[in-house]
């Protein structure tokens, strides 16, 4: 199962750049591209910041894609 | 203190660098019997002049990205994978080039020639490390 997150869109939509997350956070630019592509799990710790960073609860940054497309099947049900 | 300790290892790793060109100057000196101090002039100079660029580039860098820091979790975890490929690459890829001169005949190995293969790995490994900490 593939974990998948909305990083990019609620990073887009607060208006922060790639370069500003990595200086607050601490980490690479390089780090937040490929966390944004799916390409890279953050560790716990990096998620928790991430989380405490954006100010938001966790299932609305990481998701398991099956939640996904259980979510998507339930929608197209109804 | 960070900046403390930071600033104390850049001096050590300078002072052993100087410090080991100088006991080859010393080396050269004794075996040629004349100590050529021109070559440890070009020792503390090399060392600390390539400090000092080292220095720039970063200050550089800092002005430009920000105060982004050079290696996180996920540099250090490409770095360790690397690091285990490498490894058996090192191992397999040594075995195989003594089976394979000991195939053409050879049968000893001069120290100087060991040196130069440790110094190709060690510049291979390095510049290896370099590329897949900035992927």
């Amino acid at each position: 199962m593939r974990v998948i997150n909305h990083i990019k869109e609620i990073r887009q939509k607060r208006g922060i750049t790639q370069v500003k997350m990595a200086e607050d956070l601490q980490i690479t630019r390089q780090t937040i591209n490929a966390i944004e592509k799916n390409k890279y799990n953050p560790s716990l710790e990096l998620a928790l910041k991430l989380i405490a960073y954006f100010d938001v609860p966790i299932e609305e940054i990481f998701y398991l894609e099956e939640e996904v497309t259980r979510r998507n099947k339930h929608e197209k049900t109804l | 203190m960070k900046k403390r300790y930071e600033i104390m290892i850049y001096l050590f790793v300078i002072g052993m660098i100087i410090v080991g060109g100088l006991l080859g100057v010393y080396f050269i000196g004794k075996e040629e019997g004349e100590y050529n101090f021109e070559l440890a002039l070009a020792v503390i100079v090399g060392s600390v002049g390539g400090f000092v660029i080292f220095s720039l580039y970063s200050t550089w860098r800092k002005k430009r990205n920000g105060n982004v820091p050079e290696v996180d979790e996920r540099s250090l975890l490409l770095i360790k994978r690397y690091l285990l490929i490498v490894l058996y690459f090192i191992l397999i890829g040594s075995g195989a080039i003594l089976l394979v001169l000991y195939a053409i005949g050879i049968q000893t190995i001069e120290v100087g020639m060991l040196i130069v293969y440790m110094m190709i790995l060690y510049m291979l490994i390095g510049i290896g490390a370099v590329v897949v900490k900035r992927l």
